[in-house]
């Protein structure tokens, strides 16, 4: 019973490290909303803060009404993010439903080529995609970026596992009555894919929102660009001692992920670890 | 009779496979055009010099001897490989770690704050954190070594000293990647059986001893899932270097994914960048069957 005492103190002991621990980690964070709300001329001042002094939103302004096309680079990220999105869900589910549920020659073989792509990080593609880009008139323009990803190995093999995991003999069954193809999918496969494709849609998203490598070397003008790489601009043009701008630039950056994981967090957690196991 | 039904099956077959085309042809047509090909010509590009004015040439094995002779690009290299090394044992162990903390019973709202507190630096990009830890580490108006100071430490150059700046990169590194690891060790932790930990128990075997002998084997496999993931995540590493320190002081930080957005796009070496990109690949696949080997050899199932 002695060792049974003991044993709960540790446990609460290490629960209120791992708390304060947790705090530590999030200091970042606060120090970053505590700041945007600072006064330029107090940007520098210590200690610094990690409680914002008043809810002032002077910077979130000063960020739109600065040189810097902020808006418009905000939208860039909006538009690439919500375009893979959609297109990775409509993409990813077709091919997958077709692994999954459908008989066909050479099914395991392409689908094996698909999952190679796995392998393959953007630097082993982005040189050949630049020079194609400059070719077709895709460079610097943000939809050449949402293109590139409009579909996803990963996002293939996660439905089809998922499917795999459903029963097929609706499926099946409907085959049976003579239902065409694209009806069984949209009114049979499709309902039932809804944990799938929600875990998918998140993930791609917050991805999406923030790729850097890709964007940094196909999108260079400033109106072209997105939210990672405006960022540091906005630091290279205000290093000197605008630090709340940036900050409040950085607050409405971040927003849209926070806001997700703050909604969703288990299903983002389940998500972004799911699509770490896909080896 | 037979034969009808033969045929109409084979005709069922025919229409089942034309549809199976059908959905996945927008699927792989993308994958072809922005995966599969891009591969095949940065390959071919590795072993030939670009020129689009002059016509490009072949030359063999010239880039990648000399990504291995030159000074620069091996220091190159070697920082790729040791950011690598130090990123992935901190990020397995600190996850491991706070896995083991974690897993026990706890109020709901402190598994919330939990959940939210190591797992938010995952989800946002490194190119935002890096700004503001850029902040943290800076040399007089940084938030460190103003807290460093008014404990009495002397400063740290955390960005300014070649000496110092790739530990600074590894140690944000770990801060916002060691909470992905750590759910996933959760995960497989929670999968030890039960009745193997209370056999150990009734050994009277210590907590450290049950976790060697006992946990540690049973959740091996995870264990090298999480190196091999987390070397193919390090050895890309880019937007953090890019925005703490563009790969200075002098070249200390600079990694490969720097130095082929340098090659390629600002000198236009693009063969000689390709070849980066190749032996960046060749190292993931060493990474990868390494482990698939390894783990033949000591993982116990």
């Amino acid at each position: 019973m002695q060792t049974r005492a003991a044993q709960r103190w540790v446990d609460r002991a290490i629960l209120v490290t791992m708390a304060a621990l947790g705090i530590v980690m999030l200091l970042p964070f606060a120090w970053l909303f505590s700041m945007s709300f600072r006064s330029v001329a107090d940007a520098y001042k210590m200690p610094p803060s990690f409680l914002p002094p008043n809810l002032d939103f002077r910077n979130y302004r000063a960020v739109l009404d600065s040189s810097i096309p902020f808006l418009q680079i905000y939208m860039n990220s909006v538009e690439i993010a919500v375009i893979v999105t959609i297109g990775q869900l409509v993409t990813c589910t077709f091919a997958a439903f077709a692994f999954a549920r459908l008989k066909f020659p050479g099914r395991e073989s392409l689908f094996f080529v698909m999952l190679i792509g796995l392998m393959f990080p953007a630097q082993v593609t982005i040189i050949p995609i630049y020079l194609g880009f400059a070719q077709v008139g895709l460079l610097n323009r943000p939809i050449g970026l949402a293109l590139m990803y409009l579909t996803s190995s990963f996002g293939v093999f996660l439905v089809r596992q998922f499917m795999l995991s459903q029963p097929k003999a609706l499926e099946e069954a409907a085959l049976m009555d003579g239902a065409g193809y694209f009806k069984i999918f949209y009114r049979i496969s499709l309902p039932q894919l809804r944990p799938a494709l929600s875990a998918l849609g998140i993930i791609t998203f917050t991805q999406t929102w923030n790729y850097y490598f890709q964007a940094r070397v196909l999108l260079e003008p400033q109106e072209s660009m997105t939210l990672p790489i405006a960022m540091d601009l906005l630091r290279g043009y205000l290093n000197s001692g605008n630090l709340a701008l940036v900050m409040a630039a950085m607050s409405m950056a971040v927003l849209p992920v926070i806001l997700i994981f703050l909604l969703a967090q288990k299903l983002v957690i389940e998500g972004v670890t799911m699509s770490g196991i896909k080896n | 009779m037979s034969a009808a039904i033969a045929q109409r099956r084979s005709d069922l077959e025919r229409a089942q496979a034309r549809a199976a085309y059908l959905f996945v042809a927008p699927s792989f047509a993308l994958y072809a055009v922005f995966v599969l090909a891009p591969v095949v010509v940065t390959f071919i590009l590795s072993f030939s010099y670009y020129d689009p004015m002059a016509g490009s040439r072949w030359v063999g094995l010239d880039n990648f001897t000399r990504f291995f002779t030159d000074d620069r690009s091996l220091q190159i290299f070697w920082n790729t490989l040791r950011f690598t090394f130090f990123a992935v044992a901190g990020n397995v162990s600190v996850g491991l770690l706070l896995a083991l903390a974690l897993n026990r019973a706890m109020p709901a709202f402190l598994l919330y704050l939990f959940r939210l507190a190591f797992f938010l630096p995952v989800i946002i990009a490194a190119a935002f954190v890096s700004i503001v830890w850029g902040y943290f580490y800076g040399d007089d108006l940084g938030v460190i070594n103003y807290y460093l100071i008014r404990l009495g430490f002397t400063p740290v150059h955390w960005l300014t000293s070649s000496h110092t700046a790739m530990m600074s990169i590894i140690i944000m590194d770990v801060w916002k990647n060691a909470g992905f690891f750590m759910v996933i060790f959760i995960a497989a932790l929670q999968g030890v059986p039960k009745s193997l930990m209370e056999a150990a128990i009734m050994d009277g075997a210590s907590y450290w001893r049950r976790f060697f002998r006992v946990v540690l084997p049973w959740i091996s496999p995870v264990v090298f899932f999480a190196i091999v993931y987390a070397s193919i995540g390090a050895l890309q590493v880019f937007e953090s270097i890019v925005i703490l320190t563009r790969g200075g002081p002098g070249d200390s930080t600079r990694s490969m994914s720097l130095y082929i957005v340098e090659e390629a796009f600002d000198t236009f070496e693009i063969g000689y960048a390709a070849s980066v990109a190749v032996v960046m690949t060749l190292v993931n696949l060493v990474i990868t069957s390494l482990q698939l080997f390894a783990s033949r050899i000591w993982v116990r199932y």
